[in-house]
């Protein structure tokens, strides 16, 4: 591998890595910082990088950069099916590297954008990684043509090896890559077009299966260093509420203990020799906590706040055609309905954790991170630092679903607490009961949705209410325009390419209210997607039940105009053979939306016992991405959306007493189990033309098809997230 | 996050991508202020010609949070009775407010240097200029990078 360790942290880091790499077997993809000269320091033949995108080895090897991140979402994969598809090279000795958030401000972006967030991995970046490929295969095809004196047009490559047909001669990549490295890079670049994609498009195995599966690939969690030490955090778990006194002699004198530290105004640190120590002296140590004005705030007065909202006079509007208000109130029938939903975690299987070395000069930090250069940012203001002297090296996530993009309070944290112990590397991890109390929560919603019916049973108008928190609001305030936090109102957009309601009425009114509980709120899988698709295609429901109209009939109707919608709707139910009759006890529930810039639709086939006890059998989903770069990817993300969307929509609540979040860990947070887990049919249906993202937009079907084959299965109508233990005995 | 920033993202990461190797070439694009950013430059300075140097504008060029940045102008200064600043003033491409401050000084004020803190909506370009008693301006302009949330999808 041409890439070679970082130096930038001296001889010690290159200790640990060799060490390291000894110990584990080898190191992973994400310890390489590529653009060290010092090859001669590492013993490691140096390949020059043929441009910011493409580093090929002697021996053909091409090393794709790769600036998002990777979290399990496949996006590694793909981005590099992406450059390798232009690049014309190898395949099978295609490897990734991420470059670095430092490495990426100090040459002027060149990688762009390292945020992984709101599906945007490979839809935004897309066309400048293709360019990147491009240009080094141009460069590369440039330098044998060059050797041997021939025009290049009369240059070919497949799988890395250039072919000049008239003097019959063939190079490799390998071979010119350092003669392509030093040539001024073409400004003119055309990419293919699709219909020539030989590599996006295919159902490649990714690049990450095998390191993962053989426990190769190091985690934030597993980082060792030389003389690391090891941090328990305690924050005040009350949101707001400051650290007022601890007893620090209680957690000193135990074993193995080094240091107790306030981080912040609000937290308490352990430092010890391992973890464990550090945590169980942290939870010996007694603590005094100024719980602010928050400490009695609880779920319940939560709602009576968003309740209110629901009928004030204020609220920002973010859809509206024609007078719905007034439709509605000369209409002869209406549907009215109210739905909650509840503060939810992203409770990650890996926990947040960090470890950072400060030193007066330099202040360096690893981490799964879901936005490098955010990490980047946060770890300079930490350390007091210009960014220049920071760096931050990315490992691969145990999970995100967005907790690790926006807010990198544990970063600030390790970096904190690295402060006051300089030159020490210190790797803090929250315990699980750490990471529940201080999660950036789904926001919490209620929601009032108004029909007003002809007396033929057509929709004459459609009235949304949404009453709660503002993701904006919390993280970005600046982003707020005009008193709107515009991301509010995901999926119920007027026509656009991004999360649009597809649902043609002759009057709509969709407003917000913005309320904002003291529970921070974050962008969670799906974000506002979920709520605002479970309200919508429940609705859809409830107007059909009202219009005594079967729900897929109906929504045909209502998107007679919207072909994309309609596409991936009816792919569901062909595929689930709805109108068909299901298996004895068996009912089937729908979904369609808009959001991340794809189309994706449910059919869900659930039973429920005499006694109440769901059973979901099945569930076939579809996903018009515009194009599908791995379609075997989207399809695991398809499948993955379930797992998540479903234990949120069963199960996950995260509920406030005394200002805090009383869920503490998986007994009463839990996920779905294997065996509560439908069989998953993916509907991969690319109709080219666009890019949308697969990572989030499915979340938002899986419960309201889910909730909608309960009501036909029960005629009991769920309004409240999550089911949790609502009754579903048949009405 | 509006479609009109990705667009420039992206366009600005492609041209990255392909100039990496004339780096004089896109350097230049980036001093170039947008021409609304100009355009209030100009007003202020009432049309006169503005140069690039003797001011600075310190701030990180790479912002976790855009709530409150921390900003300083200075520009080095006897501050005598015969050479002094004038005034300084910064404005922004980005946020709704586009004239952030506007400070004058005299050889009294005893050094040129204002800070502040300021907030930024979106990753931007900022510009700082001072006048001074000669009656010549002086600008600095910066790149900020504010890295927003992840997962805005509007």
């Amino acid at each position: 591998m041409s890439a070679v360790e970082s130096t930038v942290s001296g001889a010690g880091r290159r200790r640990f890595l060799k060490g390291s790499a000894a110990a584990a077997g080898s190191l992973v993809v994400s310890f390489h910082i590529p653009f060290v000269r010092d090859a001669e320091a590492q013993g490691v033949a140096a390949a020059p990088e043929v441009n910011a995108w493409v580093v090929v080895q002697p021996d053909d090897t091409v090393i794709i950069r790769i600036a998002r991140s990777e979290m399990g979402q496949g996006s590694l994969t793909g981005l590099a099916q992406l450059c390798a598809e232009e690049l014309e090279c190898n395949w099978a000795k295609v490897r990734t590297e991420y470059p670095t958030p430092g490495q990426n401000l100090a040459r002027n972006r060149v990688w762009g954008n390292f945020s992984t967030g709101g599906s945007r991995g490979i839809r935004e970046s897309n066309e400048y990684v293709r360019k990147g490929g491009a240009t080094a295969r141009m460069m590369l095809l440039q330098a044998a043509a060059d050797e041997w004196k021939v025009p290049v047009a009369e240059c070919t490559v497949a799988d890395s090896v250039i072919t000049h047909a008239g003097s019959q001669r063939t190079t490799s990549y390998g071979k010119v890559a350092a003669a392509a490295s030093k040539l001024t890079a073409p400004t003119e670049v055309k990419l293919k077009d699709p219909k020539d994609w030989k590599l996006i498009g295919k159902r490649l195995a990714r690049l990450d299966t095998v390191d993962k599966t053989t426990g190769k690939l190091v985690y934030g969690m597993d980082l060792k260093m030389p003389g690391m030490v090891n941090a328990a955090i305690r924050r005040c778990e009350v949101f707001g509420g400051k650290l007022k006194s601890y007893d620090e002699k209680v957690a000193l004198k135990r074993k193995g203990v080094k240091k107790v530290l306030k981080v912040g105004d609000d937290a308490v640190a352990v430092v010890a020799d391992t973890w464990w120590r550090a945590k169980t002296a942290l939870d010996a140590m007694p603590i005094e906590w100024d719980l602010g004005p928050n400490a009695k705030a609880s779920t319940a007065s939560f709602a009576e706040v968003l309740k209110e909202g629901l009928s004030a006079k204020e609220a920002v509007v973010g859809n509206q055609s024609g007078d719905a208000a007034a439709a509605i109130a000369a209409a002869p029938r209406k549907v009215e309905a109210v739905y909650t939903y509840p503060h939810q975690n992203h409770a990650c299987m890996e926990v947040m954790n960090a470890t950072a070395r400060w030193t007066p000069e330099r202040c360096e930090v690893w981490t799964p991170t879901q936005n490098g250069e955010a990490a980047h940012a946060a770890t300079a203001e930490a350390a007091g630092l210009p960014p220049a002297q920071c760096e931050v090296y990315k490992l691969h996530l145990g999970g995100g679903f967005g907790r690790r993009g926006a807010v990198h309070d544990w970063v600030r944290q390790a970096v904190e607490i690295a402060k006051q112990m300089p030159g020490t590397p210190v790797k803090l991890i929250w315990s699980r009961e750490e990471d529940m109390a201080h999660g950036s929560y789904h926001p919490i919603t209620h929601c009032k949705m108004t029909a007003g019916l002809d007396n033929d049973g057509n929709v004459t108008a459609f009235a949304m209410r949404i009453s709660g928190q503002s993701i904006l609001a919390g993280v970005a305030p600046q982003a707020i325009q005009n008193g709107k936090d515009p991301v509010v109102f995901q999926g119920l957009n007027p026509p656009g390419p991004e999360s649009s309601l597809g649902y043609a009425f002759p009057a709509v009114m969709i407003d917000h209210a913005m309320r904002n509980p003291h529970v921070p709120p974050g962008f969670w899988r799906g974000v506002n997607l979920n709520h605002n698709a479970i309200y919508m295609e429940c609705f859809i429901d409830e107007i059909a039940h009202e219009t005594k109209q079967d729900p897929l009939a109906l929504r045909r109707k209502l998107l007679a105009n919207a072909p994309k919608y309609l596409a991936v709707l009816n792919a569901v139910a062909d595929k689930a053979g709805y109108g068909t009759p299901a298996p004895a006890g068996v009912y089937r529930g729908l979904a369609v939306t808009h959001g991340f810039g794809s189309y994706v639709a449910a059919c869900a086939e659930i039973s429920v016992s005499a006694d109440g006890a769901l059973k979901i059998h099945r569930i076939v989903a579809a996903t018009d991405p515009g194009y599908a770069v791995n379609p075997q990817q989207i399809e695991a993300q398809i499948e993955g959306s379930f797992v998540y969307g479903l234990g949120a929509a069963l199960f996950q609540e995260c509920t406030v007493k005394d200002g805090k979040i009383e869920q503490t860990n998986f007994h009463n947070y839990r996920p779905l189990r294997m065996a509560e887990m439908p069989v998953v049919e993916p509907i991969v249906m690319p109709s080219g033309g666009f890019w949308g993202g697969v990572g989030e937009p499915t979340i938002a079907v899986a419960a309201p098809a889910v909730l909608n084959a309960i009501f036909a299965a029960t005629g009991k109508r769920i309004r409240n997230l999550p089911v949790g233990d609502q009754s579903l005995k048949k009405a | 996050m509006t479609s009109g920033r990705r667009r420039l993202l992206l366009a600005g990461a492609g041209a990255g991508a392909v100039s990496l190797l004339r780096p004089v070439a896109h350097a230049q694009t980036l001093l170039s202020p947008p021409d609304e950013l100009a355009a209030l430059v100009k007003a202020y300075t009432q049309g006169a010609v503005v140069l690039p140097g003797k001011v600075k504008l310190d701030i990180s060029p790479l912002v976790d949070n855009g709530n409150s940045v921390p900003i300083t102008i200075s520009v080095a200064s006897p501050m005598s009775a015969t050479d002094y600043v004038k005034s300084i003033a910064m404005f922004n491409e980005k946020n709704p407010q586009r004239d952030v401050i506007r400070v004058l000084l005299g050889p009294r004020s005893g050094k040129a240097s204002v800070s502040t803190r300021i907030r930024l909506a979106n990753s931007q370009k900022l510009i700082a200029v001072a006048q001074l008693s000669d009656g010549t301006w002086w600008s600095h302009t910066v790149d900020v990078l504010v890295t927003l949330a992840a997962c805005i999808d509007i």
